[in-house]
């Protein structure tokens, strides 16, 4: 995957699901088990994970957005 | 009426004979007078001193007069159920008795239908109501417009009767509740539009975790047909999740009584928690009140705050979370890192790297020493050996072999001639007998030789004799059928018609057809 690829894909990981990617690249860099070269391509992707879960953190909307019985999002 | 009294009298003449007169002029009396003035002249004490005779009707009439005027026109009675139906009407029926005494009651279905809780028989109850009296049967009842159970309030009861009953049915198993998602972000709210609740709820969720979405979905919280608004609204998000995406919902409201909180205790409601593929977190008052919402519900809350931690994360636990792991992450990668330069120094440094010709100009080293020792070696063998026969020239120049030499070379020539002499004449002989033996050879080959021609030349002679072309030339022919090459040797071989082929000498022939045979 090309870095642009790489940013697109990421913006549509919800946050659990990076959270879960992250703990898991974080043990496997730990363990040792994997090579140089993949341990480096890895803390790359977790720094990326990281980048992206900070991001959503950052995002406060603090609305109340109301849903009525006719199925409509309309915001407050 | 009259009629009645008329043939009682006249079935039981006795009871009426009260006075001295006639039967006769009694009935006349009574069908001919109407009621009022029967009664005013049966109050009229007869000459006599009669006591005053009352119908029946006027009996039950005067009872329920009584007990109008005398008895409060609503009264609160306690005792014990008993025998407690309801009519397919919907009417119910039953006795209310103490240890001494029962009395028979009603409760119509406008007011029973109003009641929250199931009466039992056996249950101990407050029945306020009024006493009547039927007339057509002189029996009295006591009419309840409401019931409460002694003791406890009639929600309480209620709600303890629902708990009963939906724990039986399995809406409270601990298997069947959702876990809550670990990260929600998309939080449903189902409470009152302009109650605290909302705000409360809101607050504590947007301050923990600031990314939150809220999405209210307003119904009425108490009141009639708040039950079912909340169910439906439950019912309604769960269809729409595929485009909602919600995560959690929470479903509450604020304090109040039990009646304010009731719509959170009916079945309806337990029912459209219970089937909510979504999880739901119940938040229907505050610490004190339990509702069935509660307990059916995946998790609960007493506050707005326990809402808002049970339904997200901690905004700030996760951003140290995150933090902690970029370190880890940094300096993971320079400890992989340093363990590879590591390896490669170690690579590098070995005696190979530092010195590469090392091994070959070893080898050069040696193989010159070798050589070294081999030159030696040798000229010291040459020389050896030489000193040996220098030490044998010596010996040899001793004996004189060159005088030796001179005698024996005289005999040898002597010996030498004696040798060409005889081998001379061996050869002479040899050659000539090998001179006969080849004639005679010679003779023998030739003769055989001409034999064998003459036989040859005589058994070709005999062959040619048999050859049958020679007799062909002697006017003989050969006749073969073109059709398959075959000799003809008699007629029969062909028919008429056919082709066949005469041979003459010389390889020559013709053709002809057969005409006739």
């Amino acid at each position: 995957m090309t870095k642009d690829e790489n940013k697109n894909e990421l913006e549509k990981v919800s946050f659990e699901a990076a959270i879960k990617e992250l703990t898991d690249i974080v043990a496997k860099i730990e363990q040792g088990q994997i090579s140089l070269e993949s341990s480096l391509s890895q803390y790359e992707r977790g720094m990326d994970l990281i980048r992206h879960c900070r991001g959503i953190l950052g995002q406060a909307q603090k609305r109340i957005e109301k849903i009525s019985e006719q199925g409509e999002l309309k915001g407050q | 009426m009259t009629k009645k009294d008329k043939k009682i009298n006249q079935s039981q003449p006795d009871l009426f004979s009260l006075g001295a007169k006639p039967p006769e002029d009694k009935r006349a009396a009574k069908t001919e007078k109407p009621a009022h003035a029967r009664a005013a002249k049966a109050q009229t004490p007869a000459a006599k001193d009669e006591p005053r005779v009352y119908s029946v009707r006027q009996l039950n009439a005067m009872v329920k007069v009584a007990l109008e005027s005398h008895l409060p026109g609503f009264i609160a009675v306690v005792g014990e159920l008993s025998n407690f139906k309801c009519h397919s009407s919907g009417h119910c029926y039953f006795s209310l008795k103490d240890d001494a005494s029962e009395i028979a009651c009603v409760m119509w279905n406008s007011a029973f239908r109003k009641l929250k809780f199931k009466p039992v028989d056996g249950m101990a109850v407050i029945l306020k109501g009024k006493v009547d009296v039927f007339l057509a049967s002189g029996k009295y009842q006591f009419y309840a417009e409401s019931i409460e159970p002694q003791g406890t309030g009639a929600l309480q009861l209620a709600f303890e009767q629902m708990v009963k009953k939906l724990e039986a049915a399995g809406y409270f198993d601990p298997a069947h509740k959702k876990k809550l998602p670990p990260f929600a972000t998309r939080i449903g709210v189902i409470t009152s539009e302009s109650g605290a609740a909302l705000h409360d709820i809101a607050d504590s969720i947007f301050t923990r975790w600031p990314p939150a979405r809220l999405f209210l979905y307003p119904v009425p919280v108490q009141g009639e047909g708040a039950a079912g608004a909340i169910a439906a609204a439950i019912d309604d998000v769960n269809r729409r999740q595929a485009s909602l995406r919600l995560d959690v919902i929470i479903v509450g409201r604020g304090g109040g009584s039990i009646e304010d909180l009731w719509a959170f205790n009916e079945e309806v409601v337990a029912r459209a928690i219970y089937n909510s593929k979504i999880p739901i977190i119940s938040a229907v008052g505050h610490e004190v009140d339990t509702t069935i919402s509660d307990l059916v519900a995946d998790a609960r809350a007493a506050t707005p705050t326990k809402a808002a931690i049970l339904a997200v994360p901690d905004g700030r636990d996760v951003a140290q979370r995150l933090d902690s792991a970029g370190r880890r992450l940094t300096t993971d990668a320079i400890n992989r890192l340093r363990m590879g330069k590591g390896q490669l120094d170690t690579v590098l440094a070995a005696a190979l790297f530092r010195n590469p010709l090392g091994p070959v100009l070893a080898s050069t080293q040696a193989l010159d020493e070798v050589q070294d020792r081999l030159a030696s070696v040798v000229r010291r063998r040459v020389g050896e050996t030489l000193a040996r026969m220098g030490g044998f020239y010596e010996k040899i120049i001793q004996i004189e072999p060159h005088r030796l030499l001179g005698s024996k070379t005289l005999a040898l020539a002597g010996l030498e001639n004696r040798m060409i002499t005889s081998l001379s004449g061996l050869h002479a002989r040899c050659g000539l007998k090998l001179e006969q033996a080849a004639g005679r050879c010679d003779t023998a080959v030739k003769s055989a030789l001409n034999r064998a021609a003459m036989e040859l030349t005589g058994g070709a002679n005999r062959l040619e004799a048999l050859n049958p072309k020679s007799v062909l030339g002697r006017g003989y022919s050969i006749v073969r059928a073109k059709k398959n090459g075959q000799v003809v040797t008699r007629p029969e071989a062909v028919e008429v018609g056919d082709v066949i082929v005469t041979e003459f000498a010389g390889e020559k022939s013709i053709e002809s057809r057969v005409q006739g045979k």
